[in-house]
């Protein structure tokens, strides 16, 4: 037998890097904490799943299909989207989940000594994939949890190829608004690509939350991503999208892998996304259900950090990782945030009511141990 | 190259792990030799004077370089004599920048297992001389020992310390309340004010012998094994700091945190730790480890696993509470479990809210080979030897009874043993750890391949 010679085989950057385990299915998890139960409060997952209409398009998918290719570059959505918002089909680029989107961008643009910048307790994507690519992440502090503009541009360097802003920000719910957007992208003037990450803005109600889709014909360097994981309820299916001007969709799309949507993914994405009703319903249990938390939470005394999305940050006396323990013997799953490196809190993603009093519940017992 | 890590029991402790690092610690200075010779005793000169040259080259003062070559003439030898036939060896040393290390790497698959126990003698089947075993003359010479057992072969490591010199009496500078203060990485000069800070501030059982030489503490940051974060006000003015040092893989102990002349009710104990917790939140590290913890760790970021005792010659045992942090969230995992530590283990593993699937296991009357193999980390300064199975065999009793002996014999008051629950076949021999006094102290989730469980020798002096 050979012994495979990894120590010559890999790149330092791969073998410096931690690869990211996730949770075991819910069985084994259930079985291991001994609950009979299981809220997934961890994911940021939509607690009406799916449109009704997305559902209906799943139960009907013919079988025989799964036999055949999907659409390789998801025609049809990218048509959908492009009548919806008045661009090209050809400024959309789709993936097996926004994850993958964001792949295609450091490929597309960063060669070896470049680096990213974005800040330090954001989603971690960007970093892992620059930094297992072998570039530089720099991580910029968040200011009053949220992405310190100026911090961004001054770590600016001639290497420095994309900027990523997460708007909202997960897990803190700050955003930027119009106004700093603009600016910020007025100060970078096309030197960089500036990726906005709009996973949860169809959560944000406020006016002047920034539609990035509508900024791409002033800003040519702007790529905005948005996913059906979150208010779609499609996170099982993995698909989501970027898009920008031709020019630089025309480069990513040579980094992109094709192929990587399956069909009832597209299929379900298409009637998800003029459900605009299901949009109303989730923003309307979202936001009674922050309510309610808030209400408890202040209750219990304990410091929170509640923006837009589905989410909401608690900081408990103790630590996170302990807490996900305890709150795993009470069937409730959190996410703890040491790995967001915010030491001591934990995010809870909005649920039903039933869901919500579980975690409150288990919280109260938590606390009291 | 390889480089030297020191484990659970911190600075001046106990155990160090070999591992491929192609890591350079600190730019500008020599950090590997090798040589490759054959176990033949003709080569005996050749291997001293390799590890004298090395040793000076790298730093280690004349009197340390003879020592470390005493060690290593004791280490060739033994292995030469105890080889069957003359095989390849490659000596390789290595410049950790507060010490030196050399290894004896070599291919073992014919040798005698029983070779490599620490007690073992030149002649396995010599039951005479017991006072004169070459590994443990070795040992007396360096700080460190490690019989490691690994894919590439066996290795033997030695380490010396580089000797430093105490403390001055410099005035240390009154430190103030900081209102407002920044956790930086500190400069050198700021280190070194720093570890002098500790001695003056805190009594000398909250802070590793080495914090005594503020030459050390600066060489053991250079070398990158170690960090240290320090809050500093707008004069420069350093009000605290915290101590770090990667003992494995998968953990990190965690020195401090020492504040200086600040309130109760400030945030720099916290914002310290959190400093190092979001360091680190992003790495293998899976555990923070504090053995030296002040009164000034702050409560809600740790939860005490256990306690052990250390006995020390002239002073009675000091308990020392050990307190971790899990950096990632637990999935949970499998362990095998003899009966005989069943309770032990539930009780522990509810008490910390671990979920463990728990497989029972127990010796049948299996074939099992005829001799047992131990690993040994021994850290002279300590007092202290980690033993754990490296193979299984029926002499295995007897084998722990000679450890115990002569360890005994050396002054060796504090023995531990490690069982990793990952492996049935470890799990079994904990009826026969049980009988030899050994107590379970801790359960160090994920220390191994799997949970480990700490035993420690109940009687110490």
């Amino acid at each position: 037998m050979f012994i495979v010679p990894l120590d010559s085989l890999v790149p330092d950057y791969v073998k410096t890097f931690e690869a990211y385990i996730p949770s075991k299915p819910d069985p084994e998890l259930m079985k291991l904490y001994g609950c009979d139960r299981l809220y997934r409060l961890n994911n940021n997952e939509n607690p009406l799943g799916p449109p009704p209409g997305a559902q209906e398009i799943m139960r009907r998918f013919p079988p025989p299909r799964a036999g055949l290719y999907p659409s390789g570059d998801s025609y049809y959505m990218r048509c959908r989207l492009a009548e919806l918002y008045g661009m090209d089909p050809d400024q959309f680029l789709f993936g097996n989940g926004a994850n993958e989107v964001i792949a295609f961008v450091i490929k597309a643009f960063c060669q070896e000594g470049d680096n990213i910048i974005t800040a330090d307790k954001t989603f971690a994507v960007y970093e892992w994939v620059a930094t297992f690519s072998g570039f530089t992440a720099k991580l910029i502090p968040l200011k009053d949890f949220g992405f310190d503009d100026q911090a961004m541009l001054d770590a600016i360097d001639e290497r420095t190829k994309i900027l990523f802003v997460c708007n909202p920000n997960n897990p803190t719910g700050t955003y930027w608004n119009e106004a700093k957007l603009r600016s910020f992208l007025d100060t970078v003037a096309g030197r960089q690509i500036v990726v906005i990450d709009e996973a949860y803005c169809e959560f944000v109600e406020k006016d002047d939350y920034p539609d990035g889709m509508k900024l791409i014909s002033e800003y040519p360097n702007l790529v905005v991503f948005r996913t059906f994981s979150k208010m779609y309820g499609l996170a099982g299916l993995r698909i989501g999208y970027l898009m920008g001007s031709m020019g630089v969709v025309d480069v990513i799309r040579r980094t992109c892998v094709v192929y990587s949507v399956n069909t009832v993914a597209q299929d379900t994405a298409l009637a998800a996304i003029d459900d605009i009703d299901h949009i109303y319903r989730t923003r309307e249990i979202v936001n009674t259900e922050k309510r309610y938390l808030r209400e408890e939470l202040d209750g219990l005394g304990l410091e929170t950090q509640i923006g837009e999305g589905c989410f909401i940050m608690v900081r408990l006396p103790m630590s996170d990782t302990l807490a996900y323990r305890k709150f795993m013997s009470e069937g409730v799953m959190i996410r703890s945030m040491t790995g967001f490196r915010f030491p001591n809190w934990i995010r809870v993603s909005i649920g039903r009511h039933g869901a919500m009093e579980a975690f409150v519940e288990a919280l109260k017992k938590v606390l009291s141990v | 190259m390889y480089k030297m890590k020191q484990s659970l029991f911190s600075t001046s402790s106990l155990c160090y792990m070999i591992f491929s690092d192609s890591e350079v610690p600190m730019k500008g200075y020599s950090t590997e030799a090798s040589l490759t010779i054959s176990s033949d005793m003709q080569f005996l000169p050749l291997a001293m004077s390799f590890t004298e040259a090395s040793a000076k080259a790298f730093g280690l003062e004349k009197t340390d370089a003879l020592k470390l070559t005493l060690a290593c003439e004791e280490t060739f030898t033994y292995i030469c004599k105890t080889s069957k036939e003359t095989r390849s060896l490659v000596m390789k040393a290595t410049n950790g920048l507060y010490y030196v290390g050399v290894q004896f790497l070599f291919n073992a698959s014919d040798f005698d297992p029983r070779a490599f126990n620490l007690t073992a003698q030149v002649s396995p089947d010599d039951e005479q001389g017991l006072d004169e075993m070459g590994l443990i003359i070795a040992s007396r010479s360096v700080e460190r020992l490690q019989i490691f057992h690994g894919s590439e072969g066996v290795s033997l490591v030695l380490v010396k310390e580089k000797s430093y010199p105490p403390m001055s009496k410099i005035t240390i500078p009154e430190s103030k309340t900081l209102r407002d203060f920044t956790v930086v990485a500190p400069d050198p000069g700021t280190l070194k004010l720093f570890a002098g800070q500790i001695v003056h501030y805190y009594p000398d059982h909250l802070y590793p012998r080495d914090f005594r030489f503020p030459g050390k503490l600066m060489d053991m940051v250079a070398s990158g094994e170690y960090g240290a974060a320090v809050a500093v006000g707008k004069e420069e003015l350093t009000g605290g700091g915290v101590v770090w040092f990667q003992s494995s893989g998968k953990m990190v102990e965690v020195f401090g945190p020492y504040l200086f002349n600040q309130p109760p009710q400030s945030s720099m104990a916290a914002r310290l730790i959190n400093a190092v917790i979001e360091g680190l939140a992003k790495t293998g590290i899976l555990f923070l480890i504090v053995m030296y913890a002040t009164p000034e760790l702050p409560s809600g970021y740790f939860e005490p696993l256990g306690a052990i005792d250390i006995f020390k010659k002239d002073s009675p045992p000091a308990a020392i509470t050990v307190y971790c942090r899990q950096l990632k969230e637990d999935p949970g995992s499998t362990v095998w479990v003899h009966p005989e530590l069943e309770e032990f283990l539930k009780k522990e593993y509810r008490r910390l809210y671990f979920a463990r699937r728990m497989k029972p296991t127990e010796s049948a009357g299996e074939a099992r080979p005829e001799h047992s193999v131990f690993a040994a980390r021994f850290v002279k300064a300590q007092n202290t030897v980690i033993l754990n199975t490296i193979w299984d065999g029926v002499d295995f009793s007897d084998n722990l009874d000679r450890h115990i002996r002569t360890l005994g014999n050396e002054g060796i008051p504090n023995i531990f043993f490690e069982i990793d629950l990952a492996y049935a076949w470890q799990a079994n021999l904990i009826p026969l750890l049980l009988r030899r006094e050994f107590i379970p102290r801790l359960v160090l989730p994920y220390a191994g391949e799997g949970d480990i469980v700490l035993f420690q020798h109940g009687k110490g002096l």
